[in-house]
């Protein structure tokens, strides 16, 4: 099966088609997830093929249609998958000047194309006539020449998202919405607890109850198929099934991640020492729509409606599930609810997949929001010990840094990812002198993978609230300190811009408070400070943001922005606010009444992001910093503004107020 | 039970239970996908439909309840082609990520534009507080209904 290795597509048929009446269709197996790629492919395909926008369709991750892609896995790999796409649409637009040279018998030289034909001084014929029968192919040069940026219509352009039009009539189609001929509806029967072995069923009073089609069960997956989603949902209900509790543990491990000599006794010697332990509770992706798939499996082949990053994956997976051969099943990717990273889409899909082939017929099935609490996985627990000695100028000399947490991903103990995803960001981005820095993966019943950031947000809340701290035992101001510690220019630059645009260094009004925070998170450059008020209480109110960011060359400042602004705003609700509570692996929140995330009231008046990318650095990715430095920020703003020093998230009032009660 | 509903300005004559959330009988049998589950219990914003002026949380209201009331939804905020004020400054602004709470959102500043024409931003702020969202697109939403609130002065 293909892996990362996986040759890019280089042939023209695989990338364009155009149709007889003069639509394109450009083709990729990257995702749209919100992020705007949709749209920035439909500009460069445009511009490479001098057609108006209106009549490209850019045709995404369905796995009939297009190349074998690996997944999308951050803007940073839409980025790289522009330049094929661009030179696919240049080699089209060779091709179509050639064939029409020999229609016209004219030298290429004297034709150029416009709007969607190619065009002489005399005469003009459509694409679409140029192509009728005969497709366009061939291997795509590298070296295809571009058309020239002078006369790019679209590209670099603002411009609204393709899909913004359909959300705002309610006409897009998400998972959900997917309505095919004789559809019918599941619904799952849960276990007590996740790994559940399922002992017996006994489902004759569900059998009997109206619209129920199939009770289907294969191994210990139980759920109930009906003509409506009600019926379905009363079914499993009425299903009374035996199951047997099998106790699950994540894995655990110890991981180096640096090991530098010496350490122990230059930490031992400082003139200045300084040891911290600080702790983030697991949290939940919470999506706003739950998970949600449609399944039409048949005997010849299957069809899958899913929201997926990766639909070749998902296509393997199902293939798997229902025992057919990976070309038998066809994954649709539509728009989805964001996810954030998590995987349980999957899940869904498995389980609707399942559900189809037992009735025989297409289902949907959506999860309720109970179950997107209990059954989804979480981000893990991390409990993080730092300790650093400074010399006698104030500097770092030693480093040692212990992250304590449950594995962060599906690909589990992997030692080959294990230090960028359970330990990602955990060495920081400054001259610390000599580390030593170790992953210690602990077991853990609850269910817990991918979110948002993976472990870079609570490696550099810690991180980033221990920089405060130790700039101020060594009565250094925190901004100095850090830029004592930096020797990259590009972070030096954000983090200096930064403090320059919120004036960090003027004295806010009487309770309040600025906070700074940086990293770099996967090449891309982020430095934010957050302003926020402390009443007597303890009450936090966030007040402002401001971030800069450097990902290298910028395609669309403003989707940058809206990425940069939305993964603050997440963060700053699970920094505040979040915590998911869980017993025994199973999870105890059920609703957003016991799972509160932030609500409109609790937004910032701004957020001001400046996006000042490196232009002659690659593109990187945008949609996880923004929440990166987020919570160290905020922690840091309440030092600042009341001088309660929270270790501890979420940071609640009271919290605060024991920190602030006298001892 | 046989009801009548009206939505978007249409009549539907249906035969289900009165019980039913009307937003089971909107997604379900009237093809009016627009309006979202999120929660089934009034906590998201979602589902939300305009029932006689007011913005409402569809998954609580029963089928029967609706029947005695003219009911908008997402689908039937636009004239034709032409989207409201609102609906093209969410488009403008980009207002929007992932896009899944939209309608509920737009629903309830559609009433609060109805009944405040030039509404302040507190008054944005509450008029849309039961509408989560998990992308966090708060700042350009507000933004968005402000500046359509302007547009239509
Ligand atoms: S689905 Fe109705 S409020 Fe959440
Ligand atoms: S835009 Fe995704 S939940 Fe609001």
């Amino acid at each position: 099966m293909s892996g990362w290795g996986e040759e890019r597509p280089t042939d023209l048929a695989q990338r364009i088609r155009i149709d007889p009446d003069g639509t394109i269709e450009a083709f990729s197996g990257k995702i749209d997830f919100g992020q705007g790629i949709r749209t920035a492919f439909a500009q460069i395909v445009a511009d490479e093929l001098d057609v108006p926008i209106e009549r490209v369709r850019v045709v995404l991750g369905d796995t009939a249609r297009v190349p074998f892609d690996f997944g999308t896995f951050g803007s940073h790999s839409v980025a790289q998958e522009t330049p094929h796409l661009r030179r696919a649409a240049a080699f089209a637009r060779r091709q179509l000047l050639e064939r029409a040279s020999r229609k016209l018998g004219l030298p290429v030289e004297r034709l150029d194309t416009r709007e969607g034909s190619v065009v002489s001084d005399r005469s003009s014929i459509g694409y679409g006539e140029l192509v009728n029968g005969s497709p366009l192919a061939g291997p795509i040069p590298d070296d295809i020449p571009l058309m020239p940026t002078e006369r790019h219509r679209y590209s670099g352009r603002p411009m609204p998202r393709l899909e913004a039009r359909e959300i705002v009539t309610g006409r897009a189609t998400y998972v959900a919405d997917v309505r095919l001929a004789g559809m019918a509806r599941g619904a799952m029967v849960r276990p007590p607890a996740r790994g559940a072995k399922l002992r017996s069923v006994d489902d004759s009073a569900a059998r009997r109850m109206p619209g129920v089609i199939a009770i289907v069960r294969n191994g210990d997956v139980l759920g109930v198929v009906a003509e409506r989603d009600e019926q379905a949902r009363a079914a499993a209900a009425a299903v009374l099934a035996d199951w047997h509790a099998v106790p699950v543990e994540g894995p655990s491990a110890d991981v180096p991640m640096r090991r530098d000599a010496q350490t122990a006794a230059r930490l031992a010697g400082a003139a200045t020492r300084l040891e911290r332990t600080f702790v983030l509770p697991s949290i939940a992706n919470a999506p706003i729509g739950p998970s949600a798939a449609v399944a039409d499996v048949r005997a010849e082949g299957a069809t899958v409606y899913v929201g997926t990053h990766r639909p070749f994956g998902v296509r393997d997976q199902v293939a798997k599930a229902i025992g057919l051969a990976p070309e038998r099943v066809r994954v649709i990717p539509m728009i989805t609810s964001g996810t954030y990273g998590r995987n349980s889409q999957g899940d869904a899909t498995i389980e609707a997949a399942i559900l189809s082939k037992g009735a025989g017929r297409p289902v949907l099935l959506q999860w309720t929001r109970e179950e997107e609490f209990a059954w989804s996985p979480s981000r893990p627990e991390a409990v993080l010990e730092v300790r650093a000695g400074l010399g006698a100028d104030g500097r770092i000399v030693a480093w040692r840094y212990d992250e304590h947490t449950n594995v962060h991903t599906a690909a589990g103990l992997d030692p080959q990812v294990l230090g960028v995803t359970s330990g990602r960001n955990a060495i920081p981005p400054y001259a610390i002198g000599t580390a030593e820095v170790t992953l210690h993966i602990e077991p853990t019943r609850l269910r817990t993978a991918n979110f948002r950031s993976l472990a870079a947000a609570e490696n550099v809340f810690a991180i980033e609230s221990f920089m405060d701290e130790l700039a101020i035992a060594a009565k250094q101001d925190p901004l100095a300190f850090r830029l004592r510690h930096i020797d990259d220019q590009r972070f030096r630059r954000v983090v200096e811009r930064v403090a320059e645009r919120s004036a960090l260094a003027a004295a806010p009004p009487a309770r309040r408070g600025r906070g700074l925070a940086c990293t770099i998170y996967h090449g891309t450059y982020v430095a934010q400070v957050a302003e926020v008020e402390v009443a007597a209480s303890g009450a936090i109110r966030l007040l402002r943001f401001w971030c800069v960011v450097d990902p290298g060359q910028v395609l669309n400042p403003d989707g940058v922005r809206n990425q940069i602004e939305g993964g603050i705003q997440q963060s700053a609700s699970w920094t505040l606010l979040e915590e998911l509570r869980h017993r025994e692996g199973r999870v105890v929140a059920t609703g957003w009444d016991t799972y509160p995330i932030a609500t409109f009231r609790d937004a910032p008046e701004s957020i001001e992001v400046l996006v000042e990318g490196d232009e002659a650095a690659p593109p990187t990715g945008v949609g996880e910093p923004g929440a990166v430095p987020a919570a160290a920020a905020i922690a840091n703003a309440v030092y600042a503004a009341c001088g309660a020093r929270i270790r501890e998230l979420p940071i609640t009032r009271e919290r605060v107020r024991a920190a602030l009660a006298p001892r | 039970m046989r009801l009548t509903l009206h939505v978007n300005g249409a009549v539907h004559e249906i035969d289900v239970a009165p019980t039913l959330p009307l937003l089971a009988v909107l997604r379900d049998d009237l093809g009016l996908t627009g309006t979202r589950y999120g929660c089934g219990r009034g906590q998201c914003g979602a589902c939300y439909v305009i029932a006689d002026r007011r913005g409402v949380a569809s998954c609580l209201l029963t089928v029967e309840q609706a029947s005695r009331m003219e009911i908008t939804t997402v689908e039937g905020l636009a004239k034709g082609d032409s989207l409201t004020p609102l609906q093209q400054a969410f488009v403008d602004l980009d207002a929007m990520q992932c896009g899944y709470c939209t309608s509920g959102m737009l629903i309830s500043a559609t009433v609060l534009l109805a009944n405040e024409p030039v509404p302040d931003e507190t008054a944005v702020r509450d008029a849309l507080a039961g509408h989560l969202c998990r992308c966090g697109v708060y700042g350009r939403a507000i933004r968005a209904v402000l500046t359509a609130a302007e547009a239509s002065r």
